[in-house]
């Protein structure tokens, strides 16, 4: 599957069935993330992905935002002072989350083309989840995506008028 | 039942009696922060959750299943569309009404 088809086939899946990943797709979402950009290779990002079932049980007692019974949930953290060290001021205000939401996608994408169900969750409690993997102190969790087999049809997709979001060549202008 | 049995299921009820709990307080201290539709979201899904529990431990309530249901297919829209959401809000309150009114008449006779 092509790029723009796993964006286009991609839903947020809040319910899945009762199996696991195989070992194939972790690695690709390993792959996913270490070839995931990151802004002056600060590389200040770390990811658990978490496919025990007693620690996504223990997860979700306190992730509000995760829904269903996923197979997999990776955990994407930062790490402010290595942002810092490595990147500079810029990177430990902004960029690091910019590097995390690119890496974000990358995995959504990833799973997509494989066609295994995602959800991006930031409805979480990040001291609870931070007690829950051992995270060292710097290492803050900032999101969840949940991975699985969805067990129910992609719902429609609503987005807002194209012109509305993209311009072309001056803000408002339409395409030529 | 056996004893191992028995107190195996109530470790499993025990188990989501928690997983219960700490949902409903870290949802609460989350809505603080989150969007305002998240909160009728967060309280219909505790009361599926709720109803999961009570229907495992073999108490079921089909006006109340029926109810959520109708949430259920619609919670999706809680943020691409609040007001169909709400609508189905109101659905299952009115269907919780029925009920509330069918059982005074009965409870008058």
């Amino acid at each position: 599957m092509n790029v723009l088809d796993a964006i286009k086939i991609r839903r947020s899946i809040r319910s899945f069935e009762r199996r696991s990943l195989p070992p194939e797709v972790i690695q690709s979402i390993e792959d996913a993330i270490l070839h995931s950009p990151s802004g002056s290779n600060a590389q200040e990002s770390h990811f658990v992905i978490v496919q025990d079932p007693d620690q996504i049980r223990r997860i979700k007692r306190f992730a509000q935002g995760l829904s269903g019974d996923p197979a997999a949930v990776v955990v994407l953290c930062t790490n402010k002072e290595e942002a810092l060290a490595r990147g500079g001021l810029d990177t430990a205000e902004v960029l690091r989350f910019v590097n995390l939401g690119i890496a974000a996608a990358y995995i959504l994408l990833t799973a997509s083309s494989l066609e295994v169900g995602s959800c991006p969750a930031r409805s979480f409690h990040q001291k609870a989840i931070k007690e829950i993997l051992g995270l060292p102190e710097g290492i803050e969790p900032e999101l969840l995506i949940s991975l699985g087999y969805s067990n129910q049809p992609p719902r429609p997709k609503s987005s807002k008028p194209v012109r509305e979001v993209i311009s072309y060549d001056q803000y408002g202008k339409e395409k030529p | 039942m056996t004893n191992t049995e028995k107190k195996s299921l109530e470790e499993g009820l025990q188990n989501r009696l928690l997983d219960y709990v700490s949902y409903v307080l870290t949802s609460a201290r989350g809505l603080y922060k989150e969007p305002h539709s998240y909160g009728p979201m967060r309280m219909v899904d505790s009361l599926e959750k709720a109803l999961f529990l009570l229907r495992d431990m073999g108490i079921k309530d089909d006006a109340i299943e029926e109810s959520v249901a109708v949430i259920r297919e619609n919670r999706w829209r809680v943020t691409s569309d609040p007001e169909a959401f709400a609508q189905a809000l109101d659905d299952a309150i009115l269907r919780l009404v029925k009920v509330t009114l069918k059982e005074s008449s009965t409870s008058h006779e």
